[in-house]
């Protein structure tokens, strides 16, 4: 392999400071699951259609799976595990836990994170915001509508 | 995939020194969604990419210009035009469509520019900005010249670029007060498809009578294209419901449909008579 498809990216991860060396062609998904362990995003679809593999990079929710590691080079990026703090659970995570807004709990870490998004977006969204915003990730055991109180209430936690 | 040499120029000069006249496995990317998917597929195996993320300048920001219409950079994403208000305020036949463009994880990475050079027929963008006219800006080592939205797609993901040329902002011409625009968009499968079927129009009516109609047609055919037929049966006709069925008969007897995913060839020209019927109707009721 030729030296200019290797590289060091240096980014901030969850808050601390991450440094990997990556191929050019290797996806953020690939690098956190292989480099950090960070196994909360799944590939599923590979298409950035099912929202399995979702992490926010600067604030914005990407696909990791459509997001070439290079790119996240001097980014802040958060994983569904950099969540909690000291300890205790995001307000989002809690909801889904006291609502059931799972069965399986594979699609779960992306709806959280894309919920994180949804509401710093739309703080007190409607239902039909929150299907609208949340289309673009898929549950298979079609918890939708435990997914969605989990949403309201969280929303209601969130604006507290 | 295969690694690829991956250039990340910080600015525009060094940018299109990087891309090859010649050399089809040189691409540029942008926020890469489309690439990405084309490179996994191995459809596309490229040697290198010139990263657009360092670039700044014409490529990004969004301003009214003089006649009222916007410029808009084109490393804006597509997730960025649907919360702009400016973009509300000026095209809203844009920010209704930009919401049912594949999810907002997408939109959120897509940019216009990238939605655009890639020529992609099923792209619900290219119709809407050919009925309001606009003007893409393309930059190479030579310099710059201004295409008109209308020459950029020459056939299916082809475009009039040099491959050496990369757009660098959009701009979008002001409308006159009053104009009745809409886009319709028909997915065959799931919502949240690529449509079987995308028609933007933009008219004016004037003492009741149609006057600079645009009927644009996106995915059923190779490349988003203007019905002329329809535009002509539409000019200087009253806005009434046997116009604008006319229309579509005859934006559906001009097209040549083609098969995909999405729907046969006769069962796209179906729906292109439906769907430009249904957007013209739309259009007059929205303005209402």
């Amino acid at each position: 392999m030729e030296q200019n498809h290797r590289r060091t990216i240096r980014f901030k991860l969850n808050g601390r400071t991450a440094i990997t060396e990556i191929a050019t062609h290797e996806t953020l998904l690939e690098v956190l699951r292989r480099d950090f362990s960070l196994f909360g995003g799944r590939e599923s679809c590979g298409q950035g259609l099912c929202g399995c593999c979702t992490a926010i990079v600067d604030g914005i929710a990407v696909s990791g799976c459509l997001y070439l590691a290079a790119f996240v080079d001097g980014a802040e990026v958060t994983t569904v595990e950099g969540l909690a703090s000291g300890g205790k659970l995001h307000s989002i995570q809690e909801s889904f836990i006291a609502n059931c807004g799972f069965q399986c709990g594979f699609c779960t870490p992306g709806f959280i994170l894309m919920t994180k998004e949804l509401l710093e977006r739309h703080p007190q969204p409607t239902t039909d915001e929150i299907r609208h915003y949340l289309s673009g990730n898929l549950c298979r055991c079609a918890a939708y509508p435990d997914i969605v109180r989990a949403v309201k209430a969280a929303a209601g936690e969130h604006n507290r | 995939m295969k690694s690829f040499d991956l250039a990340e120029p910080a600015t525009i000069e060094e940018a299109v020194a990087l891309l090859d006249p010649e050399d089809k496995s040189v691409r540029a990317i942008a926020g890469g969604t489309a690439l990405m998917l084309m490179m996994k597929t191995r459809l596309f195996q490229p040697t290198r990419l010139v990263s657009l993320r360092r670039l700044n300048g014409d490529l990004r920001g969004l301003r009214v210009n003089q006649d009222g219409g916007l410029r808009i950079g084109a490393m804006t994403s597509l997730a960025q035009l649907e919360y702009s208000h400016l973009v509300a305020s000026t095209y809203p036949v844009l920010s209704r469509a930009l919401g049912t463009l594949s999810n907002i994880r997408i939109r959120n990475v897509a940019t216009l520019g990238g939605h655009l050079a890639h020529g992609d027929p099923h792209m619900d963008l290219p119709p809407i900005l050919m009925t309001l006219g606009a003007k893409v800006s393309a930059v190479s080592p030579r310099g710059r010249r201004w295409v008109d939205i209308c020459d950029l797609f020459t056939g299916y993901y082809e475009t009039s670029l040099i491959k050496d040329e990369l757009i660098t902002s959009v701009e979008i011409a002001g409308q006159p007060p009053g104009v009745y625009c809409w886009y319709e968009k028909f997915t065959a499968r799931s919502a949240d498809d690529w449509p079987t079927v995308g028609v933007a129009v933009r008219y004016i009516v004037d003492s009741g009578v149609i006057r600079d109609p645009r009927v644009a047609v996106s995915a059923a055919t190779e490349r988003p294209m203007r019905s002329a037929a329809a535009e002509a049966a539409l000019t200087n006709a009253p806005l009434a419901p046997h116009v604008l069925s006319k229309a579509a008969d005859a934006a559906a007897d001009e097209l040549e449909p083609i098969a995909d995913l999405h729907g046969t060839a006769s069962y796209k020209r179906e729906m292109v008579r439906v769907h430009v019927r249904r957007a013209l109707e739309k259009a007059a009721q929205w303005r209402r």
